[in-house]
């Protein structure tokens, strides 16, 4: 299970499923680039019919019925008495949450529901407020922190690469190399956990706690803005050492094969300046290549990070599925779940459309 | 699997086996380490409990007790075998799960293939931390194995694409053409021709595995949504940070887990790393 497929396998994996799309769409009559773009939309809707269908059913079929935990939750305020009060409030409740019926009628009303009205229904963590609002009050933030990691992790990796694969034969271009090779591979989680450590707990440079400081009224103020970069420090750095290396290992694998080529040989004989090589091809050729793969990181944006939402108390997507989930609130895991389901799709259509465009390779083959 | 080759020639190979060799190690032997320094009757899971709590670090508690008066290194070592115990086991599930789907997907090709592979598709595109953490959240009263089956059936799918790639490549050599062609059955060749060229990629896709898993299981238990009654390293940073130790001041409670899990990662991105630079040259450090 890869928690964000790297960079590396992310290129293969689109090189792969375009060139198969393509190939099929050849084999129709139509324009094969207008046939490329119907399948792949077509492929899109029935990715989501599936991811809504997996996620309800996944859902439903997990034992335990959150009525019986809200009814439950009532006997203990002492609410309620009686045999008929209960059983009309347990039907007001499953009607609430689209609980009565069939499984199949459940089904059905679910799809109606989602997909024409985009009501997941009332959330149960926070009832009666509904639960695409707890979603949009989350969305925001984790959008930010994730959003920031994932940019910045491949602004520093791709020009920490270029750089790195520049100088390939010195010395710290190995060392630095071979740390990265590691840190790649470990978990942004645990860089979390020792940046907590070191730099909240021992050192107190930075919060380890929520967004921004609980005095200040959220806004378009300047201390506002700041404290929300201050809080969000930490979690952001932890991701972007991670992603930074991930990227700086394929943009340099990247690199030395440019190097090596031909064409570059030719060009420094001829007397191109070192500098001129550098930006004008090398740098060309390898931003391209890695578009495709950072299009696929921003996708992966709202599944991640849960983990790393939880330990700084950051009131993103994630600590919001946490918390449903500890509550065995259905409606706001299934519009969580939905939700990223639905942008990592979307995310990876427009790269799909998109990749054609811009890389002329890809199109050529 | 030339384990002795590639001990000798990667030295990231070497570290990465040595720190988890230890760990395993320690997960072995932990009962007979717990009674060296705590006394012969001693109680674990309880770890010799002194009834002290919070104590700080000394001889006979070398990293403390905890809120309940717990040894702190005895916790460590009760759950580390638990934690790589799920772990591995996971990842044998996934590994071999995921190889059987991709190589019937890569063998036979046509219509299983393509059903197959939208399925893998689906599940690697899905972002499947959160179906895991639901899953795992409900079925409160899980055991080890089953909790490491739960585990496995989001992450067959990375080796199930890795294998179909490989299968589809090998399939077109010409000493399958070959072997076709002197009228061995399907199943010779798959043993003789096709699966010793896997084994690198079986190895290399365990050893990824064994983090996905260890990371999945860490991610459940450390936010609390693990089975009951299983204690893991997750688990214990789950506890250090619901005590508060870090505004407490004992921070060793927090950090010893921490450690620990830290050094299992490294050690397995060690031999990862290593395995990987021995099987494709290309990506060794210095080039």
């Amino acid at each position: 299970m890869s928690m964000g497929a790297s960079s590396r396998e992310a290129q293969v994996i689109e090189q792969d499923q375009f060139d198969e799309q393509m190939d099929a769409a050849r084999k129709t009559r139509l324009n094969p680039t207008l046939a490329y773009i119907l399948r792949r939309l077509g492929l899109f809707l029935v990715l989501i019919w599936g991811a809504l269908t997996l996620t309800f059913v996944f859902i439903r079929l997990i034992p335990g019925n959150p009525i019986d935990a809200l009814v439950t939750q009532m006997e203990i305020q002492g609410q309620y008495g009686g045999v008929d009060t209960s059983t009309q409030i347990v039907e007001f409740y499953e009607e609430e949450f689209g609980l009565n019926g069939s499984i199949p009628e459940q089904y059905v009303s679910y799809l109606n529901r989602v997909i024409i009205h985009q009501d997941f229904g009332p959330s149960l963590v926070s009832y009666p407020v509904p639960a695409t609002e707890l979603i949009a009050r989350a969305l925001p933030w984790t959008i930010f922190l994730v959003g920031m990691s994932v940019i910045m992790g491949w602004l520093f990796g791709v020009v920490a690469g270029c750089a790195v694969g520049w100088a390939r034969k010195s010395r710290w271009s190995g060392w630095v190399t071979n740390f990265c090779l590691v840190t790649a591979n470990i978990p942004d989680y645990f860089f979390a956990l020792w940046f907590v450590f070191i730099f909240a707990y021992a050192l107190d440079w930075f919060p380890a706690n929520g967004a921004y400081d609980a005095s200040l009224r959220p806004g378009f103020t300047w201390p506002f803005i700041s404290s929300m970069f201050y809080y969000a420090a930490l979690p952001i750095a932890s991701s972007v050492l991670v992603r930074a290396t991930d990227w700086l290992i394929s943009t340099r694998s990247l690199v030395v094969n440019i190097l090596g080529e031909d064409y570059l040989t030719y060009a420094q004989a001829r007397g191109l300046k070192n500098k001129n090589i550098l930006t004008r091809i090398v740098m060309r050729n390898t931003w391209l290549p890695q578009i495709a793969g950072l299009g696929i990181s921003l996708g992966g944006i709202v599944g991640g990070n849960i983990l790393i939402e939880n330990l700084f108390r950051y009131p993103g997507i994630g600590t919001l599925m946490v918390e449903a989930t500890a509550l065995k609130d259905v409606n706001t895991m299934m519009a969580c779940l939905s939700m990223m389901i639905i942008l990592v799709l979307s995310a990876n259509l427009i790269i799909d459309l998109l990749l054609p465009i811009i890389d002329p390779r890809v199109r050529r083959s | 699997m030339p384990f002795r080759t590639i001990w000798k020639s990667s030295p990231k190979f070497r570290i990465g086996v040595i720190i988890f060799m230890t760990l395993v190690i320690a997960a072995v032997f932990h009962q007979l380490i717990i009674t060296w320094y705590l006394g012969p009757d001693v109680n674990v899971p309880e770890a010799g409990s002194s009834g002290a709590i919070f104590q700080d670090p000394s001889w006979k508690h070398p990293l403390g007790t905890d809120r309940f008066g717990r040894d702190w290194l005895g916790m460590i070592l009760v759950s580390l075998p638990v934690s790589l115990t799920v772990s591995v086991l996971a990842a044998i599930i996934s590994v071999t799960l995921g190889s059987t789907v991709g190589f019937v997907a890569g063998f036979k090709g046509g219509k299983i293939d393509t059903v197959l592979r939208m399925l893998t598709d689906i599940l690697i595109v899905v972002p499947t931390f959160p179906l895991i953490m639901v899953l795992a959240a409900y079925a409160r009263a899980l055991s080890t194995v089953e909790l490491a089956l739960a585990i496995s059936i989001f992450a067959w799918a990375t080796s199930a694409r890795v294998i179909r790639t490989q299968v589809l490549s090998l399939r077109e050599r010409p000493y399958i053409e070959l072997s076709r062609m002197t009228n061995m059955s399907d199943r010779e060749i798959i043993i003789q021709d096709i699966l010793p060229n896997m084994i690198p990629y079986l190895g290399i896709n365990l050893a990824q595995a064994t983090i996905s898993s260890a990371f999945a299981l860490v991610g459940l238990t450390v936010l609390g949504l693990a089975p009951r009654g299983l204690t893991d390293l997750g688990a214990l940073v789950n506890l250090s940070l619901s005590w508060a130790v870090l505004s407490l001041g004992n921070w060793w409670i927090f950090a010893a887990p921490v450690a620990v899990l830290t050094a299992l990662f490294f050690g397995l991105a060690m031999v990862n790393m290593g395995m990987e630079e021995f099987y494709n040259p290309r990506l060794r450090g210095t080039s």
